[in-house]
């Protein structure tokens, strides 16, 4: 019987293969990794890989959270004083998604700040920059919408000011703070509205179009800094 | 270099990165483990803010329903939102800060909007089609200096903007003790508007010392809001909205103990109604709020 059976290390292929020829996510994750970037590029282009760190550790802790969260106007508060007080490491859990939501705003500053100086935007990139543009004006909205769901003293004023501040523009202005309030004033209504803003919509688009900003950054490949001395020599490539 | 037409840059562009990437190297494991580090060290430096913020906290209140105070890092939570409460100081999060500070540069009410509105959409608009408006094929900083003015120039106004609205006062000062102050002062009314007389200093909304309003303005605007006012009506009762207003026409643009020149449009009501709202209301949920 033993013969019939193909080598150990063999075995381990079967199920590779198996995706693989169904899929071909095998070859998809070749196609990410084992791809040339050039010689010298710069500590500086590692901002890019860490915001989607931060951005899976927001999703992360943000399930956990949901798990405990009630977007109630009456039960709101208590939930995050029992995530803080109570529950086991809520505090920690709590603190990583409050803090991480900063720290991805000062990377978000930074990533952009060295796509614009190495004027990595340029040819063939421009799709890349507006899709980053987007994903930054959409993270500012994910941090907009957290805010009022602690629903402290701080949390409830600082949105209606937000909400008035928008309601300032012309025509759309006041309609878009009465959609956002689902009415004059925060409600049980608000405060669902800004948790399934939160949580459902503004992350399934930001990982959509995360996912599209990575797809381009490995099509068109990683910029060589501009003060980069390689240069094509004549007869070669 | 000769001049090139867009097509032969486009075209030479891509032999150049052709080059650089065919003597490149291998994206895994070399860039990997940069960013590996990197992001190894942004999550340290995360959960290590989480555990100086946690650090700092004081005692778990009770029953009391208060906030749980912190240290350097803020509050675990403040009290339970009350809209009934309205002595309350709001302020955005700090990378907020640059567009609060904005709006109290535009202090007028016809010009909020300028603030509020079309800098931030000019500056979203340029932001997303900056490919298409920068159209310098170069990318080395020393023939980009437009560009690399710009680089400079709009991180200094950003942290400009955000180190005066971390800066951004809201309530504070001497409060005199004129009917209707504390409760101007210890109210929402402090946190956008600069009053001399109840010693605020916000600036989000106009300057009330500047604007100087009639008792009917204050009211209409107390009452119903406007842009970036919040409406109070149902907060306050009638009598509170009429004591805020006339302590508004009677003390903006007040010099020293002489009331301000909209005074005589509130002398039939204030200080009357003040008493009849009962002295310093700020912290006082209105019934039926």
């Amino acid at each position: 019987m033993s013969t019939l059976l193909p080598p150990p290390g063999e075995i381990a292929k079967i199920p590779v293969d198996w995706v693989e020829e169904r899929s071909g996510l095998v070859s998809f994750g070749k196609f990410m990794l084992f791809r040339n970037v050039p010689k010298d590029i710069s500590w500086l282009q590692t901002l890019g890989s860490a915001l989607l760190t931060v951005f899976i550790l927001q999703v992360t802790t943000g399930i956990l959270l949901a798990m405990y969260y009630q977007p109630d106007p009456d039960t709101a508060w208590t939930t995050i004083k029992f995530i803080t007080d109570d529950a086991t490491l809520g505090w920690l859990v709590r603190g990583m998604h409050k803090w991480g939501s900063s720290v991805m705003v000062v990377l978000l500053f930074l990533h952009m700040g060295r796509t614009f100086l190495f004027g990595a935007y340029k040819y063939p990139r421009e799709m890349t920059w507006i899709t980053g543009a987007i994903i930054f004006i959409m993270v500012m909205g994910m941090s907009f919408t957290g805010y009022l769901l602690v629903f402290d003293e701080r949390a409830y004023w600082a949105t209606i000011v937000g909400v008035n501040i928008n309601g300032t523009a012309p025509i759309l202005g006041p309609a878009l703070s009465w959609i956002l309030m689902v009415g004059p004033q925060i409600s049980t209504h608000t405060l669902s509205r800004f948790y399934a803003l939160h949580m459902l919509v503004i992350p399934s688009l930001l990982g959509g179009l995360i996912f599209v900003h990575m797809l381009l950054v490995v099509r068109l490949g990683v910029t060589s800094p501009p003060w980069s001395r390689m240069q094509v020599t004549e007869g070669d490539v | 270099m000769p001049r090139l037409t867009a097509r032969e840059r486009r075209e030479s562009y891509q032999r150049e990165y052709a080059f650089q990437k065919k003597h490149g190297k291998s994206f895994f494991p070399n860039a990997v483990f940069h960013d590996t580090i990197v992001s190894l060290i942004v999550v340290a430096l995360i959960m290590g803010m989480a555990i100086l913020w946690h650090a700092q906290f004081g005692s778990v209140p009770g029953e009391a329903e208060a906030g749980r105070i912190g240290g350097l890092l803020g509050p675990a939570y403040e009290a339970k939102a009350d809209p009934g409460v309205l002595a309350y100081d709001p302020r955005p999060e700090w990378y907020f800060f640059f567009l609060f500070e904005l709006l109290r540069l535009f202090k007028e009410p016809a010009l909020l909007i300028v603030g509020s509105v079309i800098i931030p959409t000019i500056w979203m608009v340029l932001l997303i089609g900056w490919p298409f408006i920068d159209r310098n094929p170069d990318r080395r900083l020393s023939r980009r200096p437009i560009a690399l003015a710009l680089g400079v120039m709009v991180p200094i106004v950003l942290l400009t903007l955000t180190f005066y609205g971390s800066k951004a006062p809201g309530a504070g000062g001497a409060v005199s003790t004129e009917p209707g102050a504390a409760a101007f002062a210890n109210g929402p009314c402090s946190t956008c508007h600069t009053l001399a007389n109840a010693g605020t200093a916000g600036n989000v909304g106009p300057v009330l010392d500047e604007a100087k309003p009639d008792y009917e303005t204050a009211l209409n605007l107390i009452t119903n809001g406007k842009g970036g006012m919040p409406a109070f009506k149902g907060q306050y009762t009638a009598d509170q909205i009429s004591c805020l207003a006339g302590y508004v026409a009677t003390w903006s643009g007040a010099t020293g103990t002489t009331p301000g020149p909209s005074a005589p449009s509130a002398k039939a009501t204030y200080p009357a109604s003040c008493e009849a709202a009962g002295g310093d209301f700020a912290g006082v949920a209105a019934a039926g709020g």
